[in-house]
């Protein structure tokens, strides 16, 4: 008995490792022009249904800080919508994995592919191969380079930078002290960074005392906005640009005991900082909206825009270019805003 | 029967290679100090007590992991697992404190579990690295490269890959505050404020493990096997060395360190980030340690050259923010600093 599970264990083996191996020959035999049902064991050995699932590929960058978990998280979430739909989804931590991860989507045969770019440029040739390939693209937050992509849906991380350098200002009155802190050195970070900079330089007696990278971390938040508070004996505003860096940054100005001496905007809308500014926080008057939820509204359209043969006359009215304006998180709309079992 | 040092006390002829090779990571670490005392981007604010306590408050952490990592490489190994086991063992530890504050509502109770299991946990990986190594026959840079990934998907996988929230409300937070401490004599700054500070149990429990561990390297047997087995194994073998036992205790050792060091660090955030907490540790770990004049491939090494390692790392973080450097120059500084750090300590014999 135990010598039969352990040979039908290693069949099984076997069976699988030859699976992987004949990836392309795999996805042939299942393509439905051949009808045939597979013999092999499938990863999840659900029998194929005679009209083929609609099969859609999401390729997203891996969560290495509070909003690309918030990202996955959104990804998951809306791939529980669509049971019908047979959904493979890969994390990258680099571009080189992820043009991978989408060639061995292209190789299983998707109808669909939901992107969200590591870099635009080395995952542009990638989306063209697969645009040429028939596939609908869905690209979500960083562009391509060139005009593959069957939809665009931008977030605006110009905007992000411009609205809340701007609700800074405001709020100072065109006059103060700020510190500013950076994430990840990347396109991301400089757009943000460079459309606040922007706003501050319009308004002379907006002073910018330092201006440090603080990589979208809890800790590097909280270590840098330690040493900026031994240097600066007064700081009015901090400009921190995601949450998690607030985060950090806030505990530091508690243990200073400064916290009736400043306010901050992070941004993003973490449930834990959007909660605070529900609650009329001091500390955040507001936060500011980049939501991960994005990848979900990108699974969808691609979801609704593919099944049942609605790709064509989809197409003759779905633009090919939307923008997500990023928006004011305050006490009144806070609410809307407010995912409490969320990651992010 | 070991000599770590054939030549200097025989040859009464006196090398500055060897002085350099012994003193090198201290003259870099006292010019670098200097030099931030002097510059005028600095100056004004890198003597303040309380920015020297932040750096050292700040950098305790990698410090105790690079303690550990001190006696991985001197025996001739690496650990690049260290990061990711910190997350995965801060975040198990705060899961097992929520559980017994749930279950036993008792807070105190829960943060006694959180301090038991981290460096329980942090012993068991070590051991399951070790034994890897040593039984299982793989290199050590591939058992832990094994380990960077596995340990980092096991919490990211627990946790959903957001972060693990610690239901403490204040203890378990109370742990790695700055405001807690042994409090050192109030004082009067040039402002005439009155000003006081405490030494933090972060430091104070790195402090203490370095000192301890510099007398188990230089004191006790095992140090001295450590340090044969790196040199040379074979020769070790021969005299009677159980060279695995030496491994494995090694490499439980510095789980042992990253038990502590993921326990001090989860209190100072009351979280840990799945996705974030402890990247990049095994490089800054590292790094310390071969700053501070421990040979890479082993036999010869210090413990109190990795903390001036350590110090030097968290100076140079500390500073560039102080001297508002622009991010993207900000590694080019860091390698200088590095480089020249270890350029001023080669010895002869690597040349």
């Amino acid at each position: 008995m135990a010598c039969t599970t352990h040979r039908r264990l290693s069949l099984t083996t076997a069976a699988l490792t030859l699976a992987a191996l004949a990836l392309p020959a795999w996805s042939a035999a299942e393509n439905p022009a051949t009808s045939s049902p597979a013999p092999v064991a499938t990863e999840n050995t659900v029998e194929q249904p005679t009209s083929a699932k609609l099969r859609i590929g999401i390729s997203i960058p891996a969560a290495d800080h509070g909003w690309t978990a918030g990202v996955v998280w959104w990804a998951k979430k809306a791939q529980e919508l669509y049971p019908d739909v047979d959904f493979t989804l890969a994390t990258a931590t680099t571009p080189q994995k992820q043009i991978s991860d989408i060639e061995n989507m292209m190789v299983k045969g998707i109808d669909g592919l939901v992107v969200l770019a590591t870099e635009s440029a080395p995952i542009t040739p990638i989306a063209k191969r697969a645009h040429e390939r028939g596939i609908y693209i869905v690209n979500v937050d960083r562009g391509f380079l060139e005009p593959v992509a069957d939809l665009f849906l931008e977030g605006d991380n110009k905007a992000f930078g411009r609205k809340s350098a701007q609700f800074m200002v405001d709020r100072l009155g065109g006059k103060g002290k700020i510190v500013i802190l950076e994430g990840i050195p990347c396109t991301v970070n400089s757009d943000r960074v460079n459309a606040a900079l922007e706003v501050f330089k319009q308004y002379p007696d907006i002073e910018i005392l330092g201006q440090q990278p603080a990589m979208w971390n809890r800790q590097k938040g909280l270590e840098v906005m330690q040493t900026f508070l031994v240097k600066h004996k007064k700081i009015d505003a901090v400009w921190a640009q995601d949450d998690d860096i607030a985060m950090g940054a806030y505990k530091a100005i508690k243990e200073a005991g400064r916290e009736k001496e400043m306010w901050m905007l992070g941004g993003a809308g973490m449930k834990e900082v959007v909660k605070m500014v529900m609650d009329g926080s001091a500390m955040f008057p507001a936060n500011i909206t980049y939501p991960p939820s994005m990848i979900a509204t990108g699974i969808h359209m691609a979801v609704s825009n593919l099944r049942d043969g609605h790709r064509a006359p989809v197409s003759q009215f779905m633009p090919k270019h939307l923008m997500i304006d990023v928006e004011l998180i305050t006490p009144q709309n806070a609410k809307d805003y407010y995912f409490p079992d969320s990651v992010y | 029967m070991i000599q770590d040092k054939p030549n200097t006390p025989t040859a009464p002829t006196f090398r500055w290679s060897d002085f350099f090779e012994t003193w090198g990571g201290l003259i870099a670490f006292v010019a670098l100090a200097a030099f931030c005392s002097l510059f005028p981007g600095t100056r004004d604010h890198f003597l303040n007590p309380e920015n020297i306590r932040n750096i050292i408050h700040q950098n305790s952490f990698i410090g105790i992991i690079a303690i550990g990592m001190t006696f991985v490489i001197i025996s001739g190994g690496i650990d690049l697992s260290v990061g990711s086991m910190a997350a995965l063992i801060g975040g198990l530890s705060i899961y097992a404190m929520n559980k017994v504050i749930g279950g036993m509502e008792s807070e105190w109770m829960g943060v006694v579990a959180a301090c038991v299991a981290a460096p329980l946990i942090g012993m068991g990986l070590g051991l399951i690295n070790g034994l890897l190594i040593t039984k299982g026959r793989i290199a050590p840079f591939i058992v832990t490269l094994g380990g960077l990934a596995g340990y980092r998907s096991i919490i990211l996988a627990m946790a959903d890959g957001g972060e693990v929230r610690s239901s403490s409300m204040n203890l378990f937070e109370a742990i790695s505050s700055p405001r807690n401490g042994i409090p050192l004599p109030a004082w009067h700054n040039a402002a005439g404020d009155q000003v006081s500070m405490s030494i933090t149990w972060p430091i104070i429990i790195f402090l203490l493990m370095a000192v301890i561990a510099q007398v188990v390297l230089s004191h006790t047997r095992y140090g001295r096997y450590t340090i044969a087995v790196g040199s040379n194994e074979t020769a070790a073998r021969y005299s009677a060395i159980n060279v695995d036992r030496v491994r494995i205790i090694t490499y439980t050792l510095i789980g042992l360190c990253t038990g502590i060091a993921a326990l001090l660090l989860s209190s100072r955030l009351n979280s840990v980030g799945a996705s974030n907490t402890g990247n990049l540790f095994e490089l800054d770990a590292i790094a310390a340690v071969v700053i501070g004049g421990t040979r890479m491939s082993g036999g010869k090494g210090r413990v109190w050259g990795t903390i001036i390692g350590v110090l030097i790392l968290g100076m140079i973080d500390n500073v560039l923010v102080l001297a508002d450097v622009s991010t993207y120059w900000q590694g080019l500084v860091k390698a200088g600093v590095i480089i020249l750090a270890v350029l001023l300590q080669r010895s002869r014999s690597e040349n």
